[in-house]
């Protein structure tokens, strides 16, 4: 049992780092905000005892925005790096994140048609993100059953399919949308930001994550069957395609709601089951945990610095992306002996 | 016991079986042997309902094996795996102890009492060294040995076996088929192995079923169906036999082989 290290101790030390992030992201951002401030709104939200004038913005700045974000970051870390853990062991191969059944790009076609539609609407860029999101998985899905051959490699091409048609309507919805004023809102939304998030947003995401956590961490042993492919997985009395089913709908929800909210925030799940695996072994009971604390780490962390590094803020998934790919090159140095790539 | 009622399959409109009838009885190593796309590993599979038979039943003593649920199919035939090659650097422990999915509930992981199972496993090979290893990092042979063990463990009283020497180098074939004949001995387990070798199936099966284009050709006990002109009339290759005594034989081509050098 050597191999590995123990993972009470690894999930303590990255609790630990966890709350650490937490505090430097609740801490950092254009307005300084000290910690005595902090304590004096917390004591005026419990005993309800005025605030001095010069206090009442900051506390709005803290409570409505940057509490929000900041959990928001937490949940939004979590559900990608699960999922993309998930995705890995599912399609049996570590360089596949959740886009790979075109969730993303449903999600970013539909918050493109929102935004050229009516982008006061409040709510419908989401709803119609979060609806094209499943809509391309459900595309992909069905386009997998009715080849109904070679399962895992079917799915994987009716993906790309189905991406590659969502990216050609985006490019539609560009061509048409106005040059001056809505391309360059689609274009930002697409890289991704938590500068958008309110209470709504981490209210409506919450449940995804907690849900999605539960279920994977629980069905974490399924997982390693699932990753040795479908003829072992049957032979040891699982039904690889009712549990395919159940995982992909649940991880494409997640991540569905992620990037109706925030974007598109790339690498996090492709990078992180990386990083959980190389820490935690291959175990999915032990790494999904660990998965799940690195993700909401690393984009708090790129969330901060996406708030700090200059005084307009840069998109947090320009930051995922530019410390991602060398993590992950990083990563494919240091596994190239242990026989996953 | 195991036995097959007439059981076809086909992919879409392709037949692959016909009609293929057949008992191995608990204790006995039944070798299935035949050319490339006989239809070997599409046999095996359905053995265990990986595929599911166009025609016909499987039954394993009484029971039609559509009566039985994934889980207890999983409890009673075992599958030594064809392809093994992990993406996942997982111990060697750790691919032993999913045996033991099939007697746990869908949220479960293993406990201690199923990795004790799973070392004893190992144990029973001798293998038990590998334990800690990461099993993408061990030998092919190895690797096949931490397979087996993982059907031990599986603790099925039927155990399939899909062209189990392949890749392994000649010291290991022996090895491990010694290792299976031996399993397949003391503890009464019924044995289906698909091979291509026909004179490691002549050495070690008890029974041999002969497929040619999806169908038997032969079918019986070894020393009854292990003869050249089956053999010839398996692999399409004129055949003789070469007695090697204990009234055993090897079988080669007829034609002469390599360059002539008379």
């Amino acid at each position: 049992m050597s191999l590995y290290r123990t993972s009470g101790r690894l999930l303590g030390l990255l609790g630990l780092i966890l709350g650490a992030a937490l505090v430097i992201s609740l801490f950092s951002g254009r307005i300084p905000i000290h910690w005595q401030e902090m304590v004096t709104f917390g004591i005026h939200l419990l005993k309800g005892q005025d605030l001095p004038a010069d206090l009442v913005h900051k506390e709005l700045v803290f409570l409505w925005i940057r509490l929000p974000r900041c959990l928001m970051a937490l949940l939004v870390g979590s559900a990608l790096a699960v999922s993309g853990a998930v995705y890995q062991a599912l399609f049996r191969n570590p360089l596949v994140s959740p886009d790979i059944l075109g969730v993303s790009a449903g999600c970013t076609f539909g918050a493109a048609l929102g935004l050229i539609l009516a982008s006061n609407v409040f709510g419908l860029v989401q709803v119609l993100s979060f609806f094209f999101g499943i809509t391309a998985v459900c595309l992909s899905l069905g386009l997998a059953r009715m080849i109904s051959i070679k399962p895992v490699i079917v799915l994987v091409l009716a993906g790309i399919v189905v991406m590659s048609f969502f990216n050609a309507l985006l490019m539609v919805v560009k061509y048409f949308s106005d040059p001056y004023d809505e391309l360059p809102g689609i274009i930002f939304w697409v890289m991704g930001s938590l500068s958008r998030v309110s209470w709504e947003h981490v209210a409506t995401m919450a449940p995804f994550t907690l849900v999605g956590l539960i279920l994977f961490i629980v069905l974490g042993f399924r997982l390693n069957i699932l990753s040795l492919g479908d003829i072992q997985a049957k032979s040891l009395g699982m039904n690889p395609g009712l549990f395919r089913f159940i995982l992909i709908t649940v991880s494409s929800f997640m991540v569905a709601v992620s990037v109706a909210c925030c974007g598109q925030i790339a690498w996090i799940g492709l990078v992180i089951p990386h990083m959980a695996r190389s820490l935690a072994g291959p175990e999915h009971q032990k790494m999904i945990p660990v998965t799940a604390l690195l993700g909401a780490i690393f984009l708090l962390l790129a969330d901060s610095a996406a708030r700090s590094i200059s005084s307009a803020e840069i998109p947090v998934g320009i930051i995922t992306a530019l410390t991602g790919a060398p993590i992950f090159g990083y990563f494919l140095y240091k596994n190239r002996n242990t026989g996953w790539i | 016991m195991l036995s097959c009622r007439q059981i076809g399959f086909s992919y879409g409109a392709v037949p692959v079986l016909k009609d293929i009838c057949f008992t191995v009885e608990k204790g006995r190593f039944c070798v299935v042997l035949g050319r490339n796309g006989s239809g070997k590993t599409t046999l095996i599979h359905c053995l265990n309902r990986i595929l599911h038979p166009t025609q016909g039943q499987v039954f394993i003593d009484d029971k039609d094996m559509t009566s039985l649920s994934r889980n207890e199919i999983a409890r009673t035939v075992s599958l030594v795996p064809q392809e093994h090659m992990e993406i996942f650097p997982f111990r060697v422990i750790d691919v032993v102890v999913m045996a033991r999915a099939p007697f746990l509930g869908t949220a479960a992981a293993p406990k201690p009492d199923d990795y004790t199972i799973a070392e004893a496993a190992l144990k029973q090979l001798h293998a038990f060294h590998l334990a800690d290893k990461n099993f993408n990092r061990i030998s092919g042979g190895e690797r096949q040995i931490v397979l087996l063990a993982r059907a031990i463990a599986q603790n099925a009283r039927i155990m399939l076996l899909d062209e189990p020497t392949n890749h392994l180098d000649f010291n290991n074939q022996y090895h491990l088929l010694s290792a299976i004949k031996e399993l397949c001995r003391s503890t009464d387990l019924c044995i289906v192995a698909s091979m291509h070798d026909p004179n490691l199936a002549s050495l070690f099966a008890d029974d041999v079923i002969m497929l040619k284009n999806g169908r038997i050709l032969y079918h019986g006990p070894n020393q009854k169906v292990m003869t050249p002109q089956n053999i010839s009339a398996l692999y399409d290759v004129d055949t003789r036999a070469i007695p090697i005594g204990d009234r055993k034989q090897l079988f080669l081509p007829k034609q002469k082989m390599g360059a002539s050098d008379t």
